[in-house]
């Protein structure tokens, strides 16, 4: 008997992963979210380049010098966040946040909710497949973000110096993986919001937004340039656990409160 | 057994009750009319039987089993207030998501089998959005068809069609209930439109349920009554009045009814013979749904 309810569960995950990878791509949004993902780290690693500040000798000084500045920053100090360490991959993590939160605010403010929890009245279903579909997109962003940041690094002739960045190519693998899977934090902050806040899409925005502030210091320090194994596995533990813990909440709202 | 099976049905939104200890009882295959002023609690009860909004107390079944089964709500229809669509997507990527919702294994020919059913064929590659108000409508019916299934529940599925829409709303609900077991609820203003097709009404006010009957007996119950012209119809209607009790002036006929199960030739030969005022026409007539449904909230008022 568990084994059949084992296998119904599956097999609505499946369908419903099905429905939102299908809502997802036949949408514009998150077409544009990877575009500005891509786009984003080449703009802010070429414009820099060329308008930098000037040093106390006059001298033009770039505010990225080397081009894993725009992935993160070793050491992992929070208390010494300047311009560049704001301005790099971490912006992604609000990006993440205001797409959750337009993808599952569409779900109510198009009505089609109605379509869809009528026919199912489990909504674990529904906040499990939100989340790993909307994590798959954050990692994509990451991804294109990484991709984006060595094109323009290219572009802007700066230093790929993996040593002067004070990393390695193993703690720049383990930073990407961390980074990635810490967004699952910021996924399931913005989901478990933008199911609060339903149709008032300005609320579950404003409110992850201000969730994701006081989150920011924490990222350079749970995700140093020079990441090791055990800020990945803090992070590829941490992330779902977390997402578990907000995913059961988003689940109880979902079920105690009117949807539509 | 019943379709829908509602017992102490209770909501409320802050201090007001929108649905109030309803009880609501819909069978098999019936087309149930589901009628009430605005704000009665129409909208609130089929959203409630939908697991839309949660229920402060009371009961709902629907074909026996708690309305959240999983099963059972994998058979239900639905068209309350809008489609909800994606208005950015085409029409056919809209009903593909709802297909996929649905599992249903062939979706490209169950969209296209629907699409025709609501005249839209010509209409899956549309955007949503670019869609008219009588389409959109359409496209939400279509919607709530797709994957047959046993329960439909229609909020004010006719607002917004023309003519022809109408016709083919009324020709498609007729023909799933009797072809395909089908059971429907719908709720319209449309009175005149419910008539046609409806086999069970529900009249529901403030939230609580003030009638449910069948059409046939709601036939029974509506009574006769005489409609004329005379040629001098202020005294016709003066004597008309104190010989059989009531007589009033249909405005919108511009004729006198004659009420009370009088026989029509009795009332025509009584005004020629005793005033001389000859009837230049005469009907007998029932009074309609509409008719009925206005004394009665009329009654309630009082």
């Amino acid at each position: 008997m568990s084994g059949v309810k084992h296998t119904a569960f599956i097999n609505r995950l499946k369908s419903m992963l099905k429905v939102d990878a299908r809502r997802m791509f036949t949408a514009p949004t998150v077409w544009i979210m990877f575009g500005i993902s891509l786009a984003l780290p080449v703009l802010i690693l070429v414009m820099t380049s060329f308008i930098g500040g000037n040093t106390e000798n006059g001298e033009a000084a770039a505010m990225f010098t080397n081009v894993w500045q725009a992935i993160g920053s070793a050491g992992g100090n929070a208390m010494s966040m300047d311009i560049a360490s704001m301005c790099n991959i971490n912006l992604l993590y609000f990006l993440v946040a205001i797409f959750v939160c337009l993808f599952v605010g569409e779900d109510f403010r198009s009505g089609y909710v109605k379509n869809l929890f009528t026919v199912r009245s489990k909504k674990t279903d529904y906040v499990l497949s939100k989340t790993i579909i909307l994590f798959a997109a954050a990692a994509g962003m990451f991804l294109l973000y990484f991709i984006g940041a060595m094109a323009g690094g290219g572009i802007a002739g700066l230093s790929f110096d993996v040593a002067a960045a004070g990393a390695s190519a193993g703690g720049i693998v383990a930073c990407m993986i961390s980074k990635i899977f810490f967004a699952l934090v910021f996924v399931s902050i913005a989901l478990t919001l933008a199911t609060v806040g339903k149709q008032k899409l300005w609320l579950s925005i404003l409110g992850s937004l201000a969730a994701g502030m006081l989150l920011f210091t924490m990222i350079p320090m749970m995700t140093p340039l020079n990441s090791g194994a055990f800020n990945v596995v803090l992070c590829v533990l941490g992330g779902p656990a977390f997402a578990a813990g907000l995913g059961a909440i988003s689940n109880l709202i979902l079920n105690k409160t009117n949807l539509v | 057994m019943n379709a829908i099976e509602i017992r102490n049905l209770t909501k409320t939104f802050g201090e007001k009750r929108a649905v109030d200890g309803l009880n609501m009882t819909v069978p098999q295959g019936a087309i149930y009319g589901f009628i009430g002023e605005n704000g009665s609690g129409k909208s609130t009860t089929e959203k409630l039987i939908c697991g839309l909004i949660q229920p402060n107390g009371g009961e709902i079944k629907l074909f026996g089993k708690d309305h959240r089964d999983q099963g059972v709500r994998a058979h239900i229809g639905v068209l309350i207030e809008s489609p909800g669509c994606f208005p950015n997507c085409t029409v056919w990527n809209n009903m593909k998501l709802q297909a996929a919702n649905l599992g249903i294994k062939d979706e490209d020919k169950e969209i296209r089998r629907v699409l025709h059913l609501v005249r839209m064929d010509g209409a899956a590659s549309n955007k949503y959005k670019n869609c008219s108000l009588g389409m959109k409508q359409r496209i939400g019916i279509a919607f709530a068809l797709l994957g047959n299934p046993s329960l439909l529940v229609l909020d004010e599925p006719i607002n917004g069609l023309d003519a022809d829409g109408m016709r083919l709303m009324r020709e498609i609900l007729v023909d799933i209930t009797k072809n395909y077991g089908c059971t429907v609820l719908i709720s319209s203003h449309i009175l005149g439109e419910l008539e046609k097709i409806a086999t069970h009404y529900g009249i529901i006010r403030h939230g609580k349920m003030l009638l449910e009957t069948t059409a046939a007996r709601l036939n029974e119950d509506c009574p006769t009554y005489v409609a004329l012209k005379a040629n001098d119809m202020q005294k016709a209607r003066t004597v008309l009045e104190r010989a059989f009790g009531k007589a009033d002036s249909d405005e919108a006929t511009g004729e006198i009814r004659v009420a009370g199960g009088v026989k029509a030739e009795e009332v025509a030969k009584y005004l020629y013979e005793n005033f001389a005022i000859p009837v230049t026409q005469l009907r007998t007539a029932k009074i309609n749904l509409e008719e009925y449904y206005i004394n009665l909230m009329r009654e309630e008022r009082k």
